[in-house]
């Protein structure tokens, strides 16, 4: 693989400049504000960052005039990242061609939540990926819920997650009943797509260098990470790190890629952690039972199957 | 009969009239103002535009990106993104499907992001119709977009190369769409005399924003989150004056039309047997051909009646207006949006212009005239508007203020 992009090899070659620094006052532990710093590292100084309506937009300033961006950066609609990144890349490829701009390979990454990608701006998301355009990266950082105006359930919210949308009542004791959509395949889906892959903040390295791959691929792309978020999950901040190295660990986030029509896991859990190990670390699962933690593990279980079979595969395969 | 005289050859180098639909005008425009991002998306009336835009640069008549959006909403927020970065755009929509971009349209708007674009009018759903109205344009009034309305395609071609310089000017730097009447100019062809390359690029200078969503201009953070106190006020405060400013660009960019291309247009108002006036309707767009033929008749049976059309819906040209009205006893407004349960059941265009007129001591009084629904007015009704204001201005009193004169059965 030498004609691909140099990756980041050991932490110690991580770029020591930020791009995204400080005047934001996200939360204490906050998983975005670690993934916008570690992508910005990975992506350098010619990018364009869009940022949809969200967590990373309302806590990225408000209360002072600041900017924590040291890269251009624009606020786009909740619904709107899939277009917003088009209108930018169609922008610099028509100025460029017709003589109007200086030529120059320029990032654009566009942070959209799991209500800006997978619910509002689905469509627009979509229509995104159908283009051509290179260096343009979505990338969704996927906290579960829409956790800026008080954690309501989004369609990426676990099932069995309270939320102030679907609180564990007297009632209707599970909370969200409904199973987390899937949008790294959905994405996938889209022929012809250079690059998609899933991420979290464990393994960093991983991380940055799935936004350097992306980036390089040729085309747009998408990676899904997943982003533990202490206020909406109910743990304490300073186990944000913890919680992703336990999703990954207990296989409830599987690291994978998709490459050029090339499916590949990035981690195999050998052996396996017992989902309970990450679930009960988190106040929003508290009033699952024992039973209904054992009946999500089973879940896991028969479907690392399928992942398994895709990776011997290099084939994707739905996993239910 | 004379003989038949040999042509000079300065005839011969006169310029040529195209026999152009108003959608095929407009792409000629957005291929002469040289525009780098088009994002299209389809509704009756206006998708023919963008279908002669799309042929253009398949057969490689001009270069631009032209991007298939997967809503309206994505449409608009397209061409915003690609203008923030430094790219001449345009868009366009029509009726529920303008309706649908509303948040993207209102946040160029807000975001002083220069897009242009046209609408092409057209009744709202429900029930689908394809016929004309105003409601879809009308209800952009607040979004911080300039607004203009052309009679006919040649003007409405014009419009869209004045819009370009206007919106783009950085005493405005607000967003700018063109009004055409639904069918009556996207879809009807006229003769049209269009200005030469060498015209255009002397008139419109090259699109150059203060700051680019672009790593060439450093790192520009834009429409990020504030607290309310912070600049709140002062920031809607631009926008406010902007459309102040606007006023003074729009006289200019027409005095250098006529100057580069040789047309002249009134800038604001147009006016017809105002000078003597004692009664006028008071309309916009392509009806008022229609308005003014009825005029001209009544005129030659000896009604004193004279036509307004204004041009310019936002910046609303309330001075001007208050100017042309001056001493006329009465104004009959034709106009085709609602605004239900609206103070005495008027119409959109009928507020802005009793609200110009409130701030005279002796204010023409007013009649409204609502042709909703798409079914087309015909000269008749228009000799009934005139007539009903005549009486007004005698001193009839009307039991309502509006009325619906294409409406069958009981107009309660």
């Amino acid at each position: 693989m030498s004609s691909g992009p140099s990756l980041i090899r050991s932490v110690k070659e991580i770029p020591p400049i930020d791009y995204y620094t400080s005047g934001h006052r996200t939360c204490a532990g906050c998983g975005a504000a670690l993934i916008y710093r570690l992508v910005t590292k990975a992506a350098g100084p010619n990018t364009i960052l869009i940022g949809p309506t969200g967590c990373m937009y309302v806590a990225n300033a408000h209360q002072f005039l600041t900017s924590p961006y040291a890269v251009p950066w624009y606020h786009t609609q909740l619904g709107a990242g899939g277009a917003a990144g088009i209108g930018i890349a169609a922008a610099l490829r028509a100025l460029m061609v017709k003589g109007k701009r200086k030529p120059e390979d320029i990032n654009i990454i566009v942070f959209g939540g799991d209500g800006g990608f997978a619910d509002i701006g689905f469509s627009g998301l979509s229509m995104a990926l159908t283009y051509d355009y290179p260096r343009l990266l979505y990338l969704l950082y996927d906290n579960e819920s829409y956790a800026n105006t008080g954690i309501q359930a989004s369609s990426t919210t676990p099932w069995g997650a309270t939320t102030t949308f679907t609180p564990s009542g007297k009632v209707k004791r599970i909370g969200n009943e409904r199973y987390k959509k899937n949008m790294t395949l959905l994405a996938a889906a889209h022929p012809k797509i250079k690059y998609v892959a899933t991420a979290t903040i464990y393994p960093p390295l991983d991380l940055m260098n799935k936004v350097i791959k992306a980036l390089n691929s040729g085309g747009p792309s998408f990676i899904h990470v997943l982003t533990p978020c202490p206020k909406g999950w109910f743990y304490t901040p300073h186990e944000t790190y913890e919680l992703a190295r336990l999703a990954v660990e207990t296989g409830m986030w599987i690291l994978w890629e998709y490459s050029e029509g090339k499916f590949k896991l990035n981690y195999k859990p050998q052996p396996r952690k017992h989902v309970k190990e990450y679930l009960r670390r988190q106040g929003r699962f508290s009033h699952l039972t024992d039973e209904e933690i054992d009946m999500i593990d089973k879940m896991v279980e028969e479907e690392w199957k399928y992942w398994l079979e895709s990776d011997k595969l290099g084939k994707i395969i739905l996993p239910w | 009969m004379s003989a038949v005289r040999p042509v000079p050859p300065i005839t011969i180098e006169k310029p040529i009239a195209k026999v152009w639909t108003g959608a095929r005008a407009i792409a000629e425009a957005v291929k002469l103002a040289d525009v780098d991002v088009i994002s299209a998306y389809p509704i009756r009336p206006y998708t023919g535009i963008m279908n002669a835009i799309a042929a253009m640069i398949a057969d490689g008549e001009f270069q631009a990106e032209i991007i298939i959006a997967d809503s309206e909403h994505s449409q608009f927020e397209v061409v915003k993104h690609a203008a923030a970065t430094g790219a001449r755009v345009f868009v366009g929509s029509s009726g529920v499907g303008l309706m649908y971009a509303y948040e993207a349209m209102l946040v160029t708007g807000l975001g002083s992001v220069p897009v242009v674009g046209v609408v092409g009018t057209r009744a709202l759903d429900d029930p689908g119709n394809f016929g004309m109205e105003w409601t879809d344009a009308f209800t952009t009034r607040y979004f911080g977009w300039l607004i203009s309305w052309p009679r006919d395609v040649q003007e409405a071609l014009d419009m869209v190369l004045v819009a370009y310089r206007v919106a783009e000017d950085h005493r405005v730097l607000q967003p700018h769409f063109v009004a055409l009447d639904g069918a009556a100019i996207t879809h009807v062809a006229m003769p049209v005399y269009p200005p030469t390359k060498k015209q255009v690029t002397e008139f419109l200078p090259p699109y150059r924003p203060p700051y680019r969503i672009d790593p060439i201009d450093g790192p520009v953070t834009k429409a990020q989150h504030i607290a309310p106190s912070l600049i709140g006020p002062e920031q809607r405060k631009r926008i406010d004056v902007a459309m102040l400013k606007a006023k003074e660009v729009i006289i200019e960019a027409w005095k250098d039309y006529a100057r580069y291309v040789g047309r002249e247009y009134p800038p604001f108002i147009e006016t017809k047997w105002m000078d003597d006036a004692e009664i006028a309707l008071l309309s916009m767009g392509a009806y008022m051909k229609d308005i003014e033929l009825v005029a001209s008749k009544l005129r030659e049976k000896g009604l004193k009646i004279g036509t307004v059309r204004l041009r310019y819906l936002r910046p609303f040209p309330a001075e001007e207006l208050v100017k042309v009205l001056s001493g006329v006893k009465a104004v009959g407004v034709i106009e085709f949006g609602f605004s239900f349960g609206s103070p005495y059941r008027t119409g959109p265009l009928y507020h802005e212009v009793a609200t110009a007129l409130y701030e005279t001591d002796e204010r023409p009084k007013l009649l409204d005239f609502l042709f909703l629904g798409g079914r087309e007015p015909k000269p008749e009704h228009f000799i009934k508007a005139a007539e009903m204001v005549n009486d007004l201005a005698k001193g009839k009193t009307f039991e309502k203020k509006a009325y619906w004169l294409t409406l069958r059965g009981e107009d309660i």
